[in-house]
């Protein structure tokens, strides 16, 4: 084994451990980011592998591949939290807008 | 869209005030004179904007943070709609509109021919003459942008004064925070189906809005903004 896979894997479980300790979600998210770790961990262990998957695509080599799709997954995860972003701004306008309602002050009547 | 006689304490003059303490009383002590109930955001200011609000006539709100003009502005509008407001007038804070403009925009509401009232700088001769060379070609490539992105062809672009019924007041919902609300409204009265007319209104360009006022830059930001809600929504 080669230095760098040992690092990458320990990266990998560490990932792992963080997440199902700190983040507890739902099963669903849990199983699924387990397998992505079992993925990567797979992947680093036999990159052969990839390069196999990679070919078949029609990319050149495995490190391409991961490139490609990692770039995909990004800009996915981005335009999530944008959104999820943006929903918070909104629900927090919403929060000062009924706190700025609450203490409204109406001119005194003369 | 009714004629109707609406008394001057059911017109509220919303105005949406960010850092606005040096001049915010001048700007409102007009508009009191008037008869108008008025209506004060303020928008998380970090001056003394919001007690120099007190002891003169109006309502004031304030935001616990600043959220931008437009989240004032919605923040205003929805207040006077719940105090029975008949009319709404968006009025900015910063001393560049003209008080002696408000029945101008009220008119063709009231005489039941809009239910939105946009003001122009660029329909009389004397307020078209007053604007900045710089400005106009800003304001014209505005005026480009919202027809773009709306299908709406105005006159002027990103003025602060307008007016509008009850009703509109009630169906149009800001959800832009910042300065794209002037866009946003537009598309609003597109979708709701509402009749829109523009009135002339005089902008002072004084050295303190000219500062105040949009920077070039934040026509850019504008744009983003509202590219992206397009894709996002």
């Amino acid at each position: 084994m080669r230095p760098i896979q040992l690092v990458l894997i320990l990266f990998a479980a560490g990932f792992v451990l963080f997440y199902f300790n700190r983040l507890r979600s739902r099963l669903l998210d849990r199983l699924l980011f387990f397998v992505l770790a079992v993925l990567a961990v797979v992947m680093v262990l036999q990159p052969d592998w990839a390069t196999g998957v990679a070919e078949f695509l029609g990319v050149g080599r495995g490190a391409d591949l991961l490139v490609y799709l990692g770039f995909s997954g990004l800009a996915f995860l981005w335009l999530g939290l944008y959104a999820r972003q943006r929903e918070m701004d909104m629900r927090l306008t919403e929060l000062a807008r009924r706190l700025a309602k609450l203490g409204a002050e109406k001119p005194k009547k003369k | 869209m009714l004629k109707k006689r609406v008394s001057h304490s059911a017109i509220f003059v919303t105005v949406a005030a960010h850092n606005e303490g040096r001049i915010i009383r001048s700007v409102l002590r007009p508009l009191v004179a008037l008869g108008y109930s008025i209506v004060v955001v303020d928008d998380g200011s970090t001056d003394n904007t919001w007690r120099q609000l007190s002891g003169l006539g109006v309502h004031r709100l304030r935001h616990p943070f600043n959220l931008g003009q437009g989240a004032a502005l919605q923040t205003a509008v929805g207040y006077a709609v719940e105090q029975g407001a008949q009319a709404v007038v968006h009025f900015d804070a910063d001393g560049q509109h003209s008080p002696e403009d408000i029945p101008g925009l009220l008119a063709p509401m009231l005489a039941g021919r809009a239910d939105v009232v946009l003001g122009s700088r660029f329909l009389r001769k004397e307020d078209r003459q007053a604007v900045p060379a710089s400005r106009r070609l800003l304001l014209k490539g505005a005026v480009l942008v919202n027809w773009l992105l709306t299908g709406l062809w105005l006159t002027d672009a990103h003025n602060g004064a307008r007016a509008l019924s009850r009703r509109a007041a009630q169906r149009i919902v800001l959800r832009e925070n910042g300065f794209a609300h002037a866009t946003e409204i537009l598309q609003q009265i597109r979708s709701l189906g509402l009749h829109f007319a523009e009135a002339p209104t005089r902008i002072r360009y004084t050295e303190y809005s000219l500062k105040k006022g949009q920077r070039f830059l934040h026509a850019f930001d504008v744009f983003v903004d509202l590219i992206i809600k397009r894709l996002l929504r």
